[in-house]
């Protein structure tokens, strides 16, 4: 109760047309800099925390969430419609974004994903309006083990679904985390596989990995398909919007469970990143049209976006309570609330209650902003999608290496693009899936410094992954998930031995 | 265990050489011709976005872009590969570069000591350093028991190796405090790295680890919250903000590690400023006033307010004298603990 | 010139297999044992890069198990009973042409634009595609160029403050 009650205050707050103006700003430069794969949300970020200087802390913080929900919503647009994800946490949206605009439905596609993010970001603001003191306290309780069980958790939902060959999956599954590996450790403090090499010293970026492997190698592809880019039949009209918009209720289970997949990997340490693999992994396995996940079918865009969203929102909470920072988009804004005077921790719901609330009832203005606005930009896209191969295709190609480039200034990185876009390329034809190697990069570096860090704190012995509830369930949890695939082959080869022919032929992710 | 000269008298001594120091630079920039930027200048981190550097940068951009003492926009660009040798490899990259300016800590001269780095001291220039970070060690007093740092090392005493200490990064300064602490007090910790410092008293706050030294604000609003109590601090002499904090407690009750029977007298985290090699004196002494300038802002003194820290200028040949000190001491440091390269053995 | 998926997938896996025995000798210098305080740095890189070596060579001897059994039996073994049709190619020669028509010119402009800077070689990249790719007369080629280059100056330089690789060119000319 005292929550709404102070959400009220909050909205008194956020409700001033000077806020609003600078929520639909922000959203706008939000939009832009989502759009750009050179750009992300920490780019856009860095550049207006300079003029936040002189606003008062509350419209400064108003700005840059907005920024930061637009650049959102721009990351999945350029993932649908040229297979670039614009921000890491859109990777997932690819899988069935893509396809679906190849088809020449590239604005539904587009408004399928416009829609579910918004109805999960508005959950994720929910769940922080009713948990807001509960969420803070339940954070405190992730130690290392517990971090390394939410990553077992991602891990173990994501890898069971690969169909293809085992072994493709597993050199898959294992070059990602080799990728994660380069570059300096940090428990050990070395450097590690840089094989002398001072570039590789820095690590490789996720970006530049997703780039490549994403943006780079699906213009080969193009290539190598003929030029088919059907955007060209895209509709324009705003019917295909509002039907599709109508539509959306129809997936309400996957939506609802995307949104608590969503939520939770916000709240724990997870991350909006891994929420949308693990929501596309868990969407592909339980729902019924499963098998047609990764063709272009709606509820592989509706799973993940829901689930980015909703942790994305999410993710704000304990970076508010703890101060720490979910990514490094809200590292950035971790370090505006210092310079503003604020220390981000347990006790800024005390002492600054008008910040904190005044800032969730601006999440539920700027998502609504932005899902407006976000659909007004579909027929722009959509128009860009007629112009020839020849014309778009070189334009892309610039705009994914200068995104390599702008990672961190360095021509070397846009080499790596280049390759990871040959490998992207040749492992799509060969049946090699790319999903799990992204998430392997993802969370694999992650994965490994919780393991390390439990194990030198327990002495170096495993059995802290299973002393104490929380962890334990959680682990019980990732090991039933990792099991299922295995006994669901098993259960169906005992029950229906015959019409299996080509079960295996089904999944191509 | 002496790490710096910031003994209290040298501290006063220095201050005085420093603020002449600095008069004697302002007057030489009016002598050497008038050196500006004419575009824009990148302000290059040595750490990624939301750590201390960063913050330390983005406050040096804001202090003089609001007080409008430069005319030209102020870029910061986060390099935090390779612990932070990313930033000073760019410097090599940009030798002569008047428009690059590179924000550092210890990061500058310690990594070529323990870790294979592509650029050496020869391709920095030193430009100031500003302020001094503190360490101070923590606990958390509702899941581990310790109060005080007296019951910090008989606990270590009775626990050899079992007693767990978090902080940032390996082989950085977190872990070198931990170190000198093991030896002075002659006890046996596990140190445990994590990425950021605030990750680190986090897990403290949420019990899972007994004690971690950090830097004041890192941890302050977990003091504020009972989650966590300070122990001592690692400066010869007590801190000064008397203002209370938490527990009927202010900064300046923290007793020094000292005086609590850790011999570890000062280990405090220079902000630092460089620019490449073989740029122009001008620029150099243009900058160097240009941080001096800054640092008399009141968003820079909000900043060492609440960061707790002390406040130090030091340029041209006094910070000459204070890194070459700094490196042998760290050298040393990095030879008892088998950290330095075998190369540079 | 064709390239069948054979070759392919030979190629592909003798590949990454070496990329996992060149992680696995990389790892050694990190130590890639289990010490007292848990797995040395290399322990887990060391494990990553056995199981690619594995797996490139599970994915090696599927390859030539499945094409000695398809080719003389000629679609009895396969299952789904497409095995008399001759398997499709990796690529064909239209289309390797294709391909790497369009990826030279993004190598030429990369090795390019670490030299002169990346706007000029973006900008002669378009030229070159708009022009010689697109067929487009010269002076709708340039302008486009032209247009691109300032378009992202504009954008990155000028909106963003991102810096991009300027060049001696630009530098000379006093553009920053």
């Amino acid at each position: 109760m005292g929550n709404f009650g102070q959400l009220m205050d909050g909205f008194v707050v956020a409700l001033t047309v000077h806020h609003v103006m600078i929520m639909v700003i922000g959203v706008l430069l939000g939009l832009v800099v989502g759009v750009l794969p050179g750009l992300g949300a920490p780019n856009g970020v860095s550049l207006l925390l300079p003029l936040t200087f002189t606003m008062d802390p509350i419209a400064a913080i108003i700005l840059l969430t907005s920024m930061y929900w637009g650049a959102l919503f721009g990351g999945s647009t350029t993932s649908i419609l040229f297979n670039i994800p614009g921000e890491p946490s859109s990777v997932a949206t690819t899988f069935d974004g893509h396809p679906m605009a190849k088809q020449g439905e590239a604005v539904r596609a587009l408004t399928l994903a416009f829609g579910s993010a918004g109805f999960g970001a508005m959950v994720g603001v929910v769940v922080i309006t009713l948990l807001s003191g509960w969420v803070a306290n339940f954070a405190l309780q992730f130690g290392s083990p517990e971090y390394f069980a939410v990553y077992f958790m991602a891990f173990a939902s994501f890898i069971g679904m690969a169909g293809g060959s085992p072994f493709k999956t597993l050199v898959c599954i294992m070059l990602g985390l080799a990728v994660g590996t380069v570059g300096m450790d940090t428990i050990s403090g070395e450097g590690r596989l840089t094989f002398g090499i001072t570039q590789l010293t820095n690590g490789i970026s996720f970006l530049i990995v997703v780039i490549g492997l994403f943006g780079i190698g699906e213009l080969l592809l193009t290539i190598d398909e003929g030029y088919k880019f059907d955007g060209v039949k895209a509709k324009l009209s705003l019917r295909v919007i509002v039907r599709t918009l109508a539509e959306l209720p129809r997936y309400w289970v996957t939506l609802l469970r995307s949104a608590l997949i969503g939520c939770w990997m916000g709240i724990t340490p997870g991350g909006p990143t891994a929420a949308s693999f693990m929501s596309y992994a868990l969407g592909r396995r339980f729902s019924r049209r499963g098998k047609y996940f990764g063709k272009g079918e709606p509820e592989g865009i509706v799973a993940p976006e829901t689930a980015d969203h909703s942790a994305g929102s999410c993710a704000l909470l304990p970076m508010l309570a703890l101060g720490v920072p979910g990514s490094a988009t809200a590292a950035v804004m971790m370090g505006g609330l210092m310079i503003w005077g604020l220390s981000p921790g347990p006790m800024l719901f005390t002492t600054r209650p008008d910040f904190v609330w005044g800032l969730i009832a601006s999440m539920y203005l700027g998502n609504v902003i932005a899902v407006v606005l976000v659909l007004a930009t579909v027929p722009i896209f959509a128009w860009i999608l007629r112009a020839p191969f020849t014309v778009v295709g070189p334009l892309i190609a610039i705009v994914c290496l200068i995104g390599a480039y702008t990672v961190s200034n360095h021509m070397f990185d846009i080499w790596v693009a280049l390759a990871f876009g040959l490998v992207g390329y040749v492992f799509k034809k060969l049946d090699y899936p790319l999903a799990p190697f992204v998430l392997a990069v993802v969370l694999g570096d992650k994965a490994e410094d919780a393991f390390r860090q439990s194990m030198l704190s327990s002495g170096g012995s495993l059995s802290v992954f299973f002393e104490g509830s929380l962890v334990a369930t959680m682990m019980g949890i990732g090991i039933l998930l990792l099991s299922l695939p295995l006994l669901t082959t098993l259960f169906g080869a005992l029950f229906r031995r015959g019409d299996s022919t080509d079960a295996g032929q089904t999944s191509r992710p | 265990m002496q790490i710096t000269s910031l003994r209290k008298g040298v501290l006063t001594a220095s201050v005085l050489t420093a603020s002449a120091l600095a008069v004697g630079l302002t007057g030489a920039t009016a002598a050497l011709a008038e050196w500006k930027p004419n575009r824009p200048v990148e302000l290059v981190v040595s750490a990624g976005p939301g750590g201390g550097s960063d913050i330390f940068t983005r406050v040096v951009q804001a202090a003089l872009t609001k007080n409008k003492l430069v005319e030209t926009p102020l870029i910061v660009v986060n390099k935090p590969g390779g612990s932070g040798s990313e930033a000073f490899n760019y410097a090599e990259d940009n030798v002569g570069s008047p428009y690059k300016v590179y924000f550092g800590t210890q990061d500058a001269y310690v990594l070529p000591l323990g870790t294979k780095v592509n650029y050496s001291m020869k391709d920095l220039t030193p430009v100031a350093s500003m302020v001094f970070d503190v360490f101070i060690l923590w606990s958390n007093p509702k899941a581990s028991g310790i109060n005080t740092a007296q019951e910090f090392v008989a606990k270590a005493k009775e626990n050899p190796g079992k007693v767990r200490v978090a902080g940032a990064k390996a082989k950085d300064a977190d872990e070198t405090v931990v170190t000198l602490v093991e030896r002075a007090a002659g006890i046996d910790l596990a140190y445990i790295p994590y990425k950021s410092g605030s990750e680190a008293a986090i897990q403290v706050a949420g019990g899972h680890i007994e004690a971690n030294t950090n830097n004041p604000s890192e941890s302050l609003e977990q003091w504020k919250a009972g989650n966590q109590k300070p122990l001592c601090v690692f400066t010869s002499a007590r801190l000064t903000d008397k203002t209370v904090v938490a527990d009927g407690m202010s900064w300046a009750d923290i007793p020094t590690c000292v005086e609590a029977g850790i011999d570890v007298k000062d280990f405090v985290q220079p902000r630092t400023v460089w620019m490449a090699a073989d740029v122009p004196p001008e620029a150099v002494a243009y900058y160097t006033d240009l941080m001096k300038k800054a640092m008399d802002t009141p968003e820079f003194k909000d900043y060492t307010t609440r960061n707790v820290q002390i406040t130090k200028f030091m340029a041209g040949d006094e910070l000459k004298t204070f890194l070459a000190e700094q490196t042998k001491n760290y050298e040393k440091i990095y030879a008892d603990n088998n950290w330095l390269l075998p190369a540079s053995q | 010139m064709e390239i069948s998926r054979k070759t392919m997938e030979v190629a592909t896996a003798v590949l990454t297999g070496s990329v996992g025995a060149l992680i696995c000798y990389g790892s050694t210098e990190n130590g890639i044992g289990w010490g007292p305080g848990g797995p040395e740095p290399g322990y887990f890189p060391f494990g990553i890069g056995c199981l690619i070596l594995i797996g490139s060579l599970a994915t090696l001897v599927q390859t030539f198990w499945k094409h000695a059994g398809a080719h003389p039996a000629g679609g009895h073994s396969a299952g789904a009973g497409a095995g008399a049709v001759p398997e499709e190619p990796f690529i064909d020669g239209t289309r390797l042409r294709l391909l790497v028509a369009f990826v030279l010119p993004i190598v030429a402009m990369t090795a390019l634009s670490a030299w002169l800077g990346l706007y000029i070689g973006m900008g002669l990249y378009i030229f070159y595609t708009m022009r010689v790719s697109a067929g487009f007369r010269t002076l709708t080629s340039l302008a486009a160029a032209l247009l691109v280059i300032a378009v992202n100056f504009v954008v990155f330089e000028k909106l963003f403050m991102v810096p991009l690789l300027k060049g001696p060119i630009l530098e000379y000319f006093g553009i920053y």
